[in-house]
């Protein structure tokens, strides 16, 4: 692969990566750095973008029937605020860890594997173990999120990078899914809490928050 | 004189009959992506009036075609595709009057934008005047999740002229960060 075509997939999806791509970077530092920036830059535009433009009203109007809204608004806006206050303390779980996650953009900007002693470290700080996943870790972090230092890890799948926080000391009913700031993500109960996993794409999703949940373990029942 | 429209689910209105409930949590469903919808047309038409309406016409759409919709998993990207195709169909319906946006900016002056950190002010301004082609995609693939792929089918481009829109898009986003942009190399669009 050469400099330009490494640019141009990395200017049209920094956080994607193929095997190619991966191996570029390893050899150039230059294209290594471009992604740097690309990766920073995403996470402005995904904030820019979060908030809607507050364009003014225009000077003319299309076929302004408010047709939809009329009859039903009523009715939905009592639903509305019941499922809003039914679903509050989960709505805002995710939207926590995707406002962590969004704080975090250099962690899709790992290239290579994190050492196993590096994750064990990782790992052990909130007393998990992770047993063989068919992904590589290329970021690992212990987090503070809600009062609890928490596995921050990146790990690339076959088409992307997806972020993956095992949150031990927070538990949901049932899965949950979500999409905010141009990420999709799924958080799933396990054993050990939940686990939430995070990508550019929700496809997938369900398969790695599964495999994860399987291979998370506590080091206090590791044999 | 009807006070509600045909398509407005009877559920709504407190009539029950079989299928209200499904109905209901169509409506549900549908009014709880309605920010999503907003914000995603907004991006698209910088007009708030033009937004709302292509919102309001979108999700009468998609009623009306509820049944295809097999996988309530699936609505979010579904609702967007209506909406994308909505805000397109505008322009095939008619010529609207439009509005240059450096005009506007110009009149209104910043109680055009909100007020962020100057960093992402100014990138919501540069997002806002990225021409249609560019800003469209990426838009799609960073507000939508849609895949290159995905709005490779849903623009009717190759797959390698998506890939040059965004790369295109993010290039010139790249220059308000004082950082040079990567030499285009990618020529003209290969045709779909």
């Amino acid at each position: 692969m050469i400099c330009a075509d490494a640019r141009q997939l990395i200017g049209a999806g920094p956080c994607v990566t193929s095997g190619e791509l991966t191996q570029h970077l390893k050899d150039c530092d230059a294209c290594a750095e471009f992604q740097l920036e690309m990766v920073a830059l995403e996470a402005n535009i995904r904030r820019a973008l979060e908030e809607p433009p507050g364009v003014a009203r225009g000077r003319r109007r299309v076929a302004a029937q408010p047709r939809w809204a009329l009859a039903a608004s009523i009715v939905l806006a009592v639903m509305a605020t019941l499922a809003v206050w039914a679903l509050r303390t989960d709505n805002s779980l995710a939207h926590e860890v995707v406002a962590h996650v969004v704080a975090e953009p250099q962690s899709w900007a790992g290239t290579d594997a994190v050492s196993d002693a590096a994750l064990g470290d990782v790992l052990r700080k909130s007393g998990l173990i992770l047993d063989a996943t068919p992904y590589s870790v290329v970021y690992a972090r212990s987090c503070w999120f809600r009062g609890h230092y928490v596995p921050h890890l990146v790990v690339r799948t076959a088409h992307s990078l997806a972020t993956v926080l095992i949150l031990r000391n927070e538990t949901v009913d049932k899965r949950q899914s979500f999409h905010e700031d141009g990420l999709s993500g799924v958080i799933v109960p396990s054993a050990h809490g939940s686990i939430a996993v995070l990508a550019a794409s929700s496809a997938q999703l369900d398969d790695l928050a599964e495999r994860m949940r399987l291979a998370v373990r506590s080091q206090n029942v590791a044999k | 004189m009807r006070n509600y429209p045909s398509e407005v689910p009877v559920s709504s209105i407190g009539v029950s009959t079989p299928g209200a409930a499904a109905d209901m949590r169509i409506t549900r469903l549908f009014e709880s992506m309605r920010p999503d919808l907003l914000r995603f047309a907004l991006w698209l038409t910088r007009d708030r009036a033009l937004a709302e309406d292509v919102v309001q016409e979108s999700l009468l759409r998609a009623w009306r075609s509820r049944e295809a919709l097999k996988d309530p998993a699936c609505s979010r990207a579904w609702l967007l595709t209506i909406v994308r195709r909505e805000h397109a169909r505008l322009y095939e319906r008619k010529r609207l009057e439009l509005v240059s946006l450096n005009d506007a900016l110009a009149h209104e002056g910043g109680a055009l934008l909100s007020r962020d950190d100057s960093d992402v002010h100014a990138l919501r301004s540069a997002i806002l005047q990225l021409p249609i082609e560019y800003r469209e995609p990426l838009i799609m693939q960073v507000l939508g999740g849609f895949s290159v792929d995905e709005i490779a089918r849903e623009l009717s481009l190759s797959v390698s002229a998506v890939l040059t829109r965004l790369f295109r898009a993010r290039n010139k986003l790249r220059t308000l960060y004082g950082l040079t942009p990567a030499p285009d190399g990618s020529g003209t669009e290969a045709p779909s």
